[in-house]
Order: structure tokens, then sequence, then C-alpha cells
């Protein structure tokens, strides 16, 4: 008895010191990890609070000496009394940000819409052409954009539709739409029938139904397709630099690239700018994280 | 799904209120997004093949010859089209292998229960926020020759003496832009794989461990069968994405040095945008796609297989 009490013992403190070695490399794991995603992003952060000199200066500074908001004053207002070069792409940045904002949200709006009601009938419905239908949506997401970009600028030129937002959003619409029409079909199949079946009971009309019942309770299905378009909208620049070319349509990317090719631009102007267009995407990615994953969970693999 | 099981739905929904078996509804629903994809990628597409059916360039705009195949066979005539296929090819492999190697192991570590996991879970999303273009400037400030912040860490730490120009040779520059192009693309696998990780049940986990199954056996047997579907799907975007990146090149490296970094969607843009061929570059872009293609239709092959496409 003693001796199965020893055992024990032994065993248990073995088990400790194997938990506490595993909770170490975890630990570890994870700190690595956060350093890999921080440190590159870090360095154009801290750059943004840098004067020029010591954004230039050998070795790299690691902590700024002279920490200035004058970068972000300068966007602010851009025809202050800082007289810089690139003053102009300068101006076009906020422009540029409600234009990369309504292009993003309007695709991401659309998406919703149009992929809920083809999602819907490919999750509920068995029909003729129902395998077709969705290779088809499938093969479409293979097109690469580039092969897309010179019949797509004449067809909008045709329509006079050059530098509109509108132009900008049903292209993007066309390339995301498959992904969100995959991911609401197989989230909407995970949704029990009987929950729209006492819907119809209840003498709800089919928009009804989706509106009070399916709709919500797909939410973050929802929110996960509805960041998806969004993110590829936001991120966009092929489409965006050919489509458009003033600051009726400009979008970030667009203005931030103007920065980036142009060699007279301070560095620490150009690394603001850079920081300024991750700002809106990153808090609605931490804002939704959550619901992402949830969307996933559900969504983009099929039981 | 088999048929039996499929009439039985069939069976199911004429009993409830309102009958899932009304195929024109069903074509109705999808009325807008087919309209819109035939409007936005149909339509385009007729229009590329047939321009690229003819010598076009914009600098003559009055010349519109019908030249049958003949863009097509200068292309495969073309040594820049095989070198760039090349190093698309390889671009492909470096970035796709790496992310998926990177992704299955940060999906894992983020699935087990550690101190300060949210915040990394969080965290990992950050580098999807960041634009392409963004993404490309950054590198090129950490690569640097001159001021990068790389070369002062290598240097700091005492692993380089000097400071090197690493988007000037050409190996470094293609491995330069195969990280910075991985950093950005790598949440979307971890948040799928992730997403997949999280409806494995645990009971699985536990019967296996009472049988004996150690962490790697753990791995292949439970693990693995259950996450083979998501890797497919990672493995799909991932190819896409690699095989059309643009803006981190245009950014980045612009295809250099000399042509170390042209791939072929960038040899596209070059003959389209800079040179003006509009026929050429069509050619060229239908090329890519066909190429795009063969890859999809390579992974559905093993998905169909697997039945895990249809339904």
């Amino acid at each position: 008895m003693n001796a199965s009490f020893l055992r024990r013992g032994a065993g248990a403190s073995a088990t400790d010191a194997r938990d506490l070695r595993r909770t170490l490399l975890l630990t570890l794991g994870g700190l690595l990890v956060a350093v890999y995603i921080l440190a590159p992003f870090c360095w154009l952060l801290l750059t943004s609070f840098m004067h020029e000199k010591d954004a230039l200066s050998v070795p790299p500074q690691w902590i700024p000496k002279n920490p200035t908001f004058s970068n972000y004053m300068t966007f602010l207002d851009p025809a202050g009394t800082r007289a810089i070069v690139g003053s102009r792409a300068a101006e076009q940045t906020f422009p540029g940000m409600v234009n990369s904002f309504i292009a993003a949200s309007g695709t991401a709006a659309l998406n919703l819409f149009l992929g809920t009601l083809a999602g819907y009938s490919l999750a509920r419905f068995h029909f003729r052409g129902r395998g077709s239908l969705l290779g088809l949506y499938l093969g479409s997401r293979m097109l690469p954009g580039i092969a897309l970009i010179v019949p797509l600028y004449l067809t909008i030129k045709n329509f006079g539709l050059l530098d509109h937002l509108s132009a900008l959003i049903v292209t993007y619409v066309s390339f995301t739409l498959p992904f969100t029409i995959w991911l609401l079909k197989n989230y909407f199949q995970t949704i029990p029938r009987s929950l729209e079946e006492a819907a119809f009971m209840d003498g709800c009309s089919w928009p009804q139904m989706m509106w009070r019942v399916l709709l919500p309770a797909a939410f973050p299905g929802l929110i996960a397709a509805g960041m998806f378009a969004f993110m590829t909208a936001w991120n966009d620049y092929l489409f965006a630099v050919i489509l458009t070319s003033t600051t009726a349509a400009k979008t970030l990317p667009v203005v931030v690239a103007g920065f980036a090719t142009d060699v007279t631009t301070e560095r620490t102007l150009m690394a603001t700018s850079g920081v300024l267009a991750i700002i809106p995407p990153l808090v609605l990615a931490f804002l939704f994280q959550r619901l992402i994953v949830q969307g996933l969970t559900s969504g983009a693999v099929k039981d | 799904m088999t048929r039996a099981a499929a009439a039985a739905t069939r069976g199911r929904a004429k009993a409830g209120a309102i009958g899932y078996d009304r195929p024109l509804f069903a074509w109705m629903l999808n009325a807008p997004a087919l309209i819109a994809i035939f409007l936005l990628a149909g339509y385009p597409i007729i229009q590329s093949v047939w321009i690229s059916l003819h010598k076009y360039n914009l600098k003559r705009p009055q010349r519109f010859d019908f030249i049958g195949l003949g863009n097509f066979a200068d292309i495969l005539n073309a040594p820049e089209f095989w070198s760039s296929l090349w190093i698309t090819v390889k671009f492909t492999l470096l970035v796709v292998t790496i992310v998926t190697v990177l992704g299955v192991a940060i999906a894992l570590l983020l699935n087990q229960p550690f101190r300060g996991r949210g915040v990394v879970r969080t965290l990992i999303l950050l580098p999807w926020a960041i634009p392409p273009v963004v993404n490309g400037l950054m590198w090129q400030w950490i690569y640097d020759s001159k001021i990068g912040a790389l070369n002062g860490v290598l240097v700091a730490l005492g692993i380089l003496t000097e400071y090197r120009g690493w988007l000037s040779d050409p190996t470094s520059a293609l491995l330069a832009l195969v990280f910075a192009d991985v950093w950005n693309v790598l949440p979307l696998a971890v948040i799928l794989l992730l997403a997949a990780l999280q409806k494995i049940p645990g009971e699985l986990y536990e019967s296996a461990r009472m049988d004996g199954a150690g962490p790697l056996q753990l791995f292949w047997y439970v693990t693995f069968p259950w996450l083979a579907q998501t890797l497919l799907v990672v493995l799909i975007l991932q190819t896409l994405s690699a095989i059309r990146a643009f803006d981190v090149i245009y950014v980045l490296t612009a295809g250099g040095p000399g042509t170390a970094t042209t791939t072929l969607t960038w040899l596209t843009y070059l003959t389209t945008f800079e040179n003006l061929d509009f026929g050429l570059g069509n050619a060229y872009a239908l090329t890519v796609s066909v190429i795009t293609l063969g890859f999809a239709l390579v992974y559905f092959r093993v998905l169909y297989r697997r039945g895990d496409f249809e339904t």
C-alpha cells in the first residue's frame, strides 16, 4: 500500500513535469508566432512616428529617439504649414480611404445579397443543373484577374463608367461572388430545415422566413463571407489602378502605390499612409474575429 | 449523397410547406448571380479570346488584323515565356509549401490551450488586413540594402558582417518575394485550418490515447483525416493566389533584377500595359487562365474522388 502510494506520487510529479514542459513549449511557440507577425508590422508602425532623418539612420533606430506625430498631422491637414514633397498624395489619402470603404462595403453588401439567394437554392433544392451550376461558380473563380482586365476595361469605358466606384464594385463582385456562394451554401446546409418549416407553418412568406429566421441563424456565416469580400475589395490594386484615375474613385492602395513609386516622397509619410490604409480592415477583423472563425467552422467545410 | 437519401430528402421536402422540389424557383434565385458572373466574367473572357486572335497594338490602334493562333505560336516560341513559366512554378511551389506547413503548425498550436492564446489568435489576422501594396512597401524597406531592418538585425546579431542587397541578387530576390507574400497570405490558411480543427470531436483523441497512440499517431490517424478536405481548399486558394500575385511584385521587385522575379502574371502585365500589345497580352492572359484551370482540375479530381465536392 505504501509502495503503491509512492508510485502514484512519482507518477504524478512526472506528469506535472511533462505538463510544465508542454505549457512552456506552447507559450514559446505562441510567442514566436506573435513575434513573426508583429516584427515586420512594427517596423512600419515605428517608421510612421519617426522624423525622416531618423528613419534613414544606420544602424536602424529600433526605438525612435524623437518620436513625432507630425506625419499623421500632415495627413489631417495636407495644406498646412509643413511644406512637403508629395503633399498631393497626402491630400488624396482621406478621399481614397472613403472610396475604399464605399467600394469594399458595396462589394460585401452586394455579395451577401446575391450569395444568399444562390447559396440558399443550392443548399436546399435538388434540381436539374445544380451540379453544373456549382461547377460554373467554382470555375469562374479560377479565372485570373489579369485575364479579364482588358475586356473589362474596354466594356466599362464603353459604358462611360471609368473612374466610377460602381464599376469597381461590380468588378469586385464578379470575382468574390463564387467564394461567397460556396461559403453560404455550406453554412445554410448546417441550419436545420425544421426551423424554416416552422416559420412557414406560422404563415411566413419566403422573404419573411429568410429575413426573420434563416438569416439571423446564419449570422456568423454572413459575417465571414462579408469579411472575405470586404478584404478582397479593400486590398485590390490591379483593377483599381486601371479603372480609376482621380479622387472621384481612386482607392487607398492606388494612392499608397503612387507614394511608393514617387522617389521624392518621404519614407515616413509613405509608412504613415500604409498604417492608415490598414486601420479600417484591421478594426473590422479584430472586431469580428470570433464570428469569422465560427462562421468558417460551420461553413467552410461540409460534414 | 446516395440516390435513396436524395429521394428521402425529396419526400420530406414535399411534406413541408415550401416543397424543395421547385426547379423554377431555384433557378430564379440563381439568376442574379448568374447574370452578374456572365456579364463580368463570361462576356469579357469571350472578348479576350477574340482579341487574342488578332494583331492589335494600342501604338497602332487602327490596325486589328486577324492572325488566328499566331499570338499563341509566338508565346510558345518565346524564351521569356518558358523562363517566366519556370519562375512562376518555383514561386508558387515555394509559397504554397511554406504557407501550408506553417499554416498547419500554427493552427495546431492555436488549437491548444495556453496563456495568451486569444491574443495570438487575434494577432494572426493582422497580415490579412494589410493590402499587398502596403505589404510590398513594408518589405521593401525591411530588405533595403542601405538602411533595411533585416540587414540591421543580422549585423547586430553578428550573422552578417556587412549590409547586403537582398533584392539585387536573383536568388535572394525570389526568396525575398516568397517570404513577403507568405507573410501576407498566411492568416487565411491559419483561420481556415483552425476552423477545421475546432470541429474535431475531443472524444476521438481520448479514445485514441486510450489505445496508446503517440502524438504523431494522433496527428496522422485522427487530425489529418479531419483536416484533409480543408487542406485541399487551402491548397487551391493558395495556388490560385500565388499564380495571380501581382501587387507585391509590382511594388517589391517589378520583376527584377533582370527577369529573376518575372512571373507569368507580371509578363502579361508588361506585354499588355507597357508594350501596349493587347493581342499578345490577351493571349498571355488566356495562357495563364488555362494553366490555372489545369491546376484546379487536378485538385478537383482529388476532391471528386474523395466525394467531398458535390452536395
